[in-house]
């Protein structure tokens, strides 16, 4: 047998990025389930739309691109992304709107950058982003708690955008929406007024209490560490904690802040991607940290009623420069004063 | 026991050491050919002593160390030089180094050898004793030992590396349980060269065998004690080593030593035992051989020398099935394409893996940046961020990532989900920076010589000016001997004064006029002149002083009008020269100045050939050219002024 020249470690561990990939999307089932039986199968549809669009777009840049198409298809990334994208859009996307977003994804955020590892902005993210400014309509057209489509329905929906009876009857405004716009009432007020918002709260706690499960699995498996998502959590729990407590008229508690929205969702599953975020540990609290400011403040003041698109993608941006500033430092530069005997 | 500090990253890979840490060490069969490579150490090669033809007996020194970092070579069995030539060496790159062939007679004869007893002998001898046995580091890295038992600061601890955290290698592990007492000694006879410091032997707790029979070794001993250590991978790293025992961390750039601390192997102890003991040279070595082609694994004591192949062979190594092999172990080893390469002083390990043992990668993917490679590193570098910089050749950016302290322990490669070979890019990146280091250092030799060579033309010239005015000094001279004749006459510096004189109210054009330089150098002349009467008659004086002569009032008058008109002369000179507005200094500066502009012109102008940063380069030649312009019209403005000048003098 012909002896291998090859370099040192001759010996591999059994870790892979298809593996890594494949927990990620394991670990959104919970989250998948519970969005399911709060909003009906909206969601469900959209995954396997966009995994479909995310897949073929995928090969066929490659194809155009010409990189060989299986190894890449096979690291999992173009779904992760679809996942991501699918449960982040509303159940009541049609399909153009996934298939927008998914293209912007993968096309132009992930491909035309150079491909996996050399996208600075994370693609979903972009895909979200890019929908939410060009059609806001759709983009906050969040379906309701009260009474959810069947599959008829809902497929007629997503295929013509036309319902008999109209489609009103089953939307309704996010809890953050309402909260962001009570109407001069106090946010005690406007739960007394409408009940339909305590009903959101608790579908969203849910929704985001199946996340939480999913990425402390993920965490648990070493995925990725603790200290992006952590920090992330906990500089959001710390400001609307801070302002709830100043004026808790106007601002939602800390637990409503961390338990609604698409707060689980990003701590765990966006804001811990590891191509767009800071590559330190320090590096990653940074970035967490700043995140969770972030989507307080455009939560509170911005006009979107969730921030975390924009959150993410202008963090993406500072990122290279957190690594910048937080590289550790190596074995044998830093004095040994704290560890003498 | 004392107290373990942990370190950051490391991994776990699986061990693979019960493969062959069961069977006890067997002494391998004598070799029919022994290759030595001259350079098996870190350091200057040794040089051979003996010519081809020669017999030498099992333990003569054959090659000699060249240097302080170098070490002797033995003949590690008896038998014949039969060649003295270039062999393929145990290296990564396979290069060819010269080596001494022995074909062995089998007799297994030894020269002439007895040991010391340490105690009886003071620490010189000692030291000799273990210089001249050739032993270096059996660790992996191979420094000679005597250099390290010589340090100049103060030691307080040494440490006893025993670790053995390379999956698969059990070398250490089979010695400590069969040789203890050998390594004790030898232990024993280091700290007595370093004035007795403490000793910590650490070992990872994988081997709890070597672990009891050290301790029970140690049972009665004062000053040395095991520390069980956790297995993790890189612990045996020295600096890793150091840390999880001091909980220090050597400094970047400097070495154990900084810290009161001294690091060796266990085998290195083992070897100093034998060698002050037992007055035995390192010839020999254990090696692990395994892996799954392997049918007899285990560890074998292995003369130095000793081909690859043929211990393969006495290891039942199945070639065919073998589809890595790999010298040392799997993390830090290197393939092997050749089996016809020796086992050296730091050959710890032979891995024959099959082709399902040590899968090759597929094509790695991209690095999606998981920073799982930070999270293992143990030198808590960025490896990924490295990586990067490799594959972009930003070797400027690597290096501010601390390309330097990167150990290439592989962990990094070992655990990257993308499959990444970044020890690989690591290397290369060393590589090139080392290379474009010694391209500068290159360029700037050649800049130097060629400054060294502008300056030495320069200073020909100058020398070529003083010769020729030598001359005419000496010319000037024989007529002032004339005049000196008579004291009355005309004195040199009055007729140069005069001269210049006449050719002040002479017409430039006149013929008989002397052109200004002349008359300058007739004034400097005459200055000279009147120096050495002036010396000459201080002489004379002080020697009638010290004789106590009569003629020493006229002397003495002599002296005090020569020094008048010395100073005389020299203000003459002075005042000429500063109306000349002459300044032999500072147009020297201004070639020299010239000179070096010129060479950084034809420097740039060569690197813009190979440089591909063109525009750059471009604009750096044009202000090079500028300032070579500068320096140029200086030297012009310069001359020409002096030129000027010179002629309004004439004028006048
Ligand atoms: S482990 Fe590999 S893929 Fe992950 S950051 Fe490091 S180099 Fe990139
Ligand atoms: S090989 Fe270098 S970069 Fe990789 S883990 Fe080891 S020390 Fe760190």
């Amino acid at each position: 047998m012909a002896l291998l020249n090859l370099s040192s470690p001759h010996h591999h561990s059994l870790n892979r990025t298809s593996r890594l990939m494949m927990w990620v999307l394991l670990a959104t089932v919970p989250g998948l389930l519970a969005q399911s039986y709060w909003f009906g199968y909206g969601t469900l549809i959209n995954l396997i739309w966009a995994c479909a669009l995310a897949v073929s777009f995928e090969a066929l840049v490659l194809w155009l691109r010409k990189r060989p198409i299986k190894p890449f298809i096979s690291d999992g990334s173009a779904l992760v992304t679809a996942f991501l994208l699918a449960l982040a859009l509303p159940p009541f996307s049609p399909w153009w709107l996934t298939f927008v977003a998914v293209l912007f994804a993968i096309v132009f955020a992930k491909h035309l950058y150079g491909g996996l590892g050399n996208n600075p902005f994370n693609p979903a993210m972009v895909g979200y982003a890019l929908c939410l400014i060009a059609f806001p309509v759709s983009m906050t057209q969040w379906a309701g708690t009260e009474s959810t489509l069947n599959l008829a329905q809902q497929w007629q929906w997503f295929w013509t955008e036309t319902m008999s009876g109209g489609i009103d009857g089953y939307t309704q405004a996010t809890p953050l929406d309402l909260m962001r716009h009570p109407k001069g009432l106090t946010l005690d007020e406007l739960a007394a007024t409408n009940p339909l918002l305590g009903l959101g709260l608790t579908a969203s706690a849910w929704i985001n209490a199946a996340y939480l499960v999913g990425g402390l699995g993920l965490l648990a498996l070493r995925i990725f560490t603790w200290h992006a998502p952590v920090a992330m959590l906990a500089s959001l729990g710390l400001c609307s904690g801070l302002f709830h407590m100043g004026e808790p008229d106007l601002y939602p508690s800390a637990s409503q802040h961390l338990f609604s929205g698409a707060t689980m969702l990003a701590a765990f599953f966006i804001v811990t991607d590891p191509v767009t975020s800071a590559t330190s540990r320090k590096g990653k609290l940074i970035f967490g940290a700043s995140v969770g400011l972030l989507v307080f403040i455009i939560r509170s003041y911005g006009a979107y009623p969730d921030a975390f698109a924009f959150a993410i993608l202008l963090m993406n941006l500072a990122a290279p420069l957190i690594d910048t500033y937080t590289q550790p430092k190596a074995y044998g530069h830093q004095g040994n004063k704290d560890n003498e005997r | 026991m004392g107290r373990i500090w942990p370190f950051h990253g490391g991994v776990h890979p699986p061990e693979n050491k019960q493969q062959s840490n069961q069977p006890a060490i067997v002494t391998m069969r004598v070799p029919k050919q022994l290759v030595l490579p001259l350079n098996q150490h870190i350091g200057a090669p040794a040089k051979c002593l003996l010519e081809v033809g020669t017999k030498v007996l099992k333990g003569q020194l054959i090659a000699s160390a060249q240097g302080f970092v170098s070490a002797n070579i033995h003949a590690p069995s008896s038998g014949t030089i039969t060649a003295i030539e270039e062999r393929t060496l145990p290296h990564p790159s396979a290069l060819v180094g010269p080596c001494i062939v022995i074909d062995t007679d089998g007799q297994e004869q030894w020269i002439d050898h007895a040991g010391i007893d340490p105690l009886s002998v003071d620490k010189g001898e000692l030291l000799q004793c273990i210089r001249s046995a050739g032993i270096t580091g059996m660790g992996g890295a191979g420094f000679p030992s005597a250099v390290k038992l010589q340090a100049k600061t103060q030691i307080n601890m040494l440490i006893i590396n025993a670790a053995e955290c390379e999956p698969y290698i059990t070398a250490d592990d089979r010695l400590i349980r069969e040789y203890s007492e050998q390594i004790i000694a030898g232990i024993q006879i280091i700290r007595q060269l370093l004035n007795q410091p403490a000793c910590i032997i650490g070992i990872e707790d994988n081997k709890a065998e070597a672990i009891a029979i050290l301790s029970q070794a140690l049972t009665g001993i004062d000053g040395i004690e095991v520390a069980v250590i956790p297995t993790k991978y890189p612990s045996g790293g020295e600096k890793q080593l150091i840390q999880i025992l001091t909980g220090q961390q050597v400094p970047h750039g400097g070495i154990p030593a900084d810290l009161g601390l001294v690091c060796h192997n266990v085998g290195t102890a083992k070897a100093i035992a034998d060698a002050v003991l037992l007055g035995q040279p390192l010839i020999s070595r254990v090696t692990t051989v395994t892996g799954k082609a392997a049918a007899k694994a285990g560890n074998y004591q292995v003369l130095i020398g000793t081909q690859v192949s043929d211990l393969m062979a006495f290891a039942e190594v199945d070639l065919a099935s073998t589809s890595r092999l790999v010298m040392g172990g799997p993390m830090m080893g290197f393939t092997l394409t050749d089996h016809q390469v020796s086992v050296v002083k730091s050959t710890n390990c032979i891995l024959a893996s099959s082709a399902l043992e040590l899968a090759p990668v597929a094509d790695h993917h991209a690095c999606i940046r998981c920073g799982q490679c930070e999270v293992v590193c143990p030198a808590e570098l960025l490896p990924q961020q490295l990586f990067w910089f490799a594959k972009a050749e930003e070797f400027d950016k690597a290096q501010s990532h601390n390309l330097a302290d990167c150990i290439e322990c592989g962990a990094c490669a070992w655990v990257c989900p993308s499959q990444i070979p970044l020890v690989q890019y690591y290397r290369f990146a060393k590589g090139r920076v080392k290379t474009l280091h010694a391209e500068t250092q290159l360029a700037e030799h050649a800049r130097l010589r060629f400054e060294t060579r502008e300056q030495r033309l320069i200073d020909d010239k100058l020398a070529k000016e003083e010769k020729r005015k030598a001359r005419a000094v000496a010319a000037a001279a024989a007529q002032a001997a004339k005049r000196a004749a008579n004291p009355d006459a005309e004195d040199p510096i009055a007729a140069a004064l005069a001269r210049v004189n006449q050719q002040k109210q002479a017409p430039a054009t006149s013929v008989t006029a002397e052109p200004p330089e002349d008359a300058y150098k007739a004034l400097k002349t005459a200055a000279a002149i009147t120096r050495t009467k002036l010396k000459k008659s201080s002489k004379a004086l002080s020697d009638a002083l010290a004789s106590g002569h009569d003629q020493v009032e006229s002397l003495q008058t002599t002296v005090d009008q020569l020094t008048l008109k010395a100073n005389a002369a020299q203000a003459a000179l002075s005042a000429y020269e500063t109306k000349l507005g002459l300044d032999p200094e500072h147009e020297k500066q201004l070639q020299v100045a010239a000179a070096k502009a010129g060479v950084v012109v034809r420097k740039l102008e060569k690197s813009l050939a190979i440089a591909e940063d063109a525009a750059t380069i471009e604009a750096q030649i044009v202000t090079a050219k500028t300032a070579h312009a500068t320096a140029n019209q200086a030297l012009e403005a310069y001359q020409h002024k002096s030129t000027a000048l010179q002629q309004q003098t004439q004028e006048s």
